[in-house]
């Protein structure tokens, strides 16, 4: 019987390969209540073999439908990296616009909160910030625009400096932390008056003239007095740090925080005058006009 | 044995890249029949038990694929690999024109014998109807170019387990 078979084991192979297939096909196409035993094991039989066959061709009809849908995808890649390059620098000169619209808005506060006021807007073009010389910026606005020595220039969290030279077309602005700036102020809390000198560099400046006996601590808020004929009064100067008081002397020393970090400036306001010419008493236009 | 996977590893190729092609070829009405030359191939060269579990496992993938009752493209293929046997050892098919028209008539075959015993486990109204045949023509015709490229890859395979025989001149 053994030698029977493997005398016709190629056509025995056959016929079951012939034959299984024919069974498993009855046997699916008829409706489960209908079934045999015999169609139940012919099932039984090869529902594993689909199983494994079925797991081989959808994995490799997936693999293939991925491969097909990866077909381009280096070139939208490089077209995508491309689009976020470009959309990243739009981004950029959004955040700009954003960052100059908000200091430009509050400019723009600044002056309608003082409508008796003329303020010409100047953009800063040029810093000249040397620790042995002289503590400027240049306005791209001259004289052309409207812009006088001694001008006070500012801008929306305090005072800058004032204009110290004037040409056509620009100007230079001597800033609050030069050496030969100092400021007529006092303290907003007590209305004590001190002056507030630079020192030269961009970082805090000096509380000069500030009497012993005056009501003065630290974290108080500095604003212009109006009395040194160059800023009006009311104006924010920066606050008051470290204060040193000694047993002896007649003032107090103290630093002051400048209001304005003028290691940032963008866009300022000249304070062209502190009262509009058509609303000034002819009085007070006079000497202004004959000023100019 | 690593003929047959490899035939196997072709076959599960050609039934992917025949999925793939359905959608682009034919916009899906009709679709080109690549595992038939497969078999065809094996009816005419290869040895009967390689050739039958190739052809087995060639329908088996095509069962799969088509999502119908299991077994049916099985024992089809086994059909049409018996009949390229036969039909390799009677009439004197040579050269790809013949082997393409070969595998053309096995797969509009198929298609035939496919749809016949569909039609007779199918109740009457689900049954397919004969308008499905002009659509295995198609396939049938869409097949005959197709198979120059399979019968290519498959004397490739066939060529990487041919051995020299020792003291033999060419």
């Amino acid at each position: 019987m053994l030698a029977l078979l493997k005398r016709h084991r190629e056509l025995l192979l056959v016929a079951v390969l012939l034959v299984l297939p024919l069974g498993v096909f009855f046997a699916e196409a008829k409706r489960p209540a209908d079934r045999s035993g015999l169609d139940r094991v012919v099932l039984a039989v090869t529902r594993p073999i689909e199983k494994v066959v079925g797991w081989a061709v959808t994995g490799t009809l997936r693999a293939w439908s991925n491969y097909v849908a990866l077909r381009g995808a280096q070139a939208r890649a490089a077209a995508l990296s491309r689009e976020v390059d470009r959309l990243e620098m739009e981004r950029q000169d959004l955040l700009q616009a954003r960052a100059e619209n908000e200091r430009l808005a509050a400019l723009l506060d600044l002056t309608r909160a003082s409508p008796d006021r003329t303020f010409l807007g100047a953009r800063v073009i040029g810093v000249r910030m040397d620790p042995k010389g002289l503590q400027l910026v240049t306005l791209d606005r001259g004289s052309d625009g409207g812009v006088r020595k001694m001008m006070p220039v500012l801008t929306a969290q305090g005072v800058v400096g004032r204009v110290h030279s004037v040409q056509g077309g620009t100007s230079d602005v001597l800033l609050l932390v030069d050496r030969n700036s100092s400021i007529a102020v006092r303290v907003e809390r007590s209305r004590a008056r001190a002056n507030v000198r630079g020192l030269g560099d961009p970082g805090p400046c000096r509380l000069d003239y500030a009497l012993r006996a005056d009501d003065l601590i630290e974290g108080d808020e500095l604003v212009t007095s109006g009395t040194d004929g160059v800023f009006p009064r009311g104006l924010p100067v920066g606050k008051v740090a470290r204060l040193r008081r000694t047993t002896y002397g007649l003032y107090q020393n103290a630093d002051v925080l400048p209001a304005v970090d003028v290691t940032k400036l963008e866009e300022v306001l000249v304070l062209a005058s502190s009262v509009r010419p058509a609303q000034a008493a002819p009085a007070a236009q006079a000497p202004t006009q004959g000023g100019r | 044995m690593k003929k047959t996977a490899l035939h196997l590893a072709l076959a599960l190729l050609l039934a992917a890249l025949q999925a793939s092609l359905l959608r682009y070829v034919g916009g899906g009405a009709f679709s080109v029949v690549l595992l038939v030359p497969v078999v065809v191939y094996l009816g005419f060269h290869a040895p009967t038990v390689e050739g039958a579990l190739g052809a087995a496992m060639a329908g088996w993938v095509l069962d799969v694929m088509a999502g119908g009752p299991a077994g049916l493209l099985t024992f089809l293929c086994m059909v049409l690999f018996l009949g390229s046997r036969l039909a390799g050892a009677s009439l004197d098919i040579h050269g790809k024109g013949g082997f393409a028209a070969a595998s053309g008539v096995g797969a509009f075959c198929l298609g035939v014998g496919a749809l016949l015993l569909t039609r007779y486990v199918s109740p009457a109204e689900s049954a397919p109807g004969a308008r499905v045949l002009l659509r295995v023509l198609v396939e049938s015709l869409v097949t005959v170019p197709a198979a120059l490229p399979v019968l290519a890859a498959m004397r490739r395979i066939d060529a990487l387990f041919e051995k020299e025989e020792p003291g033999l001149l060419r």
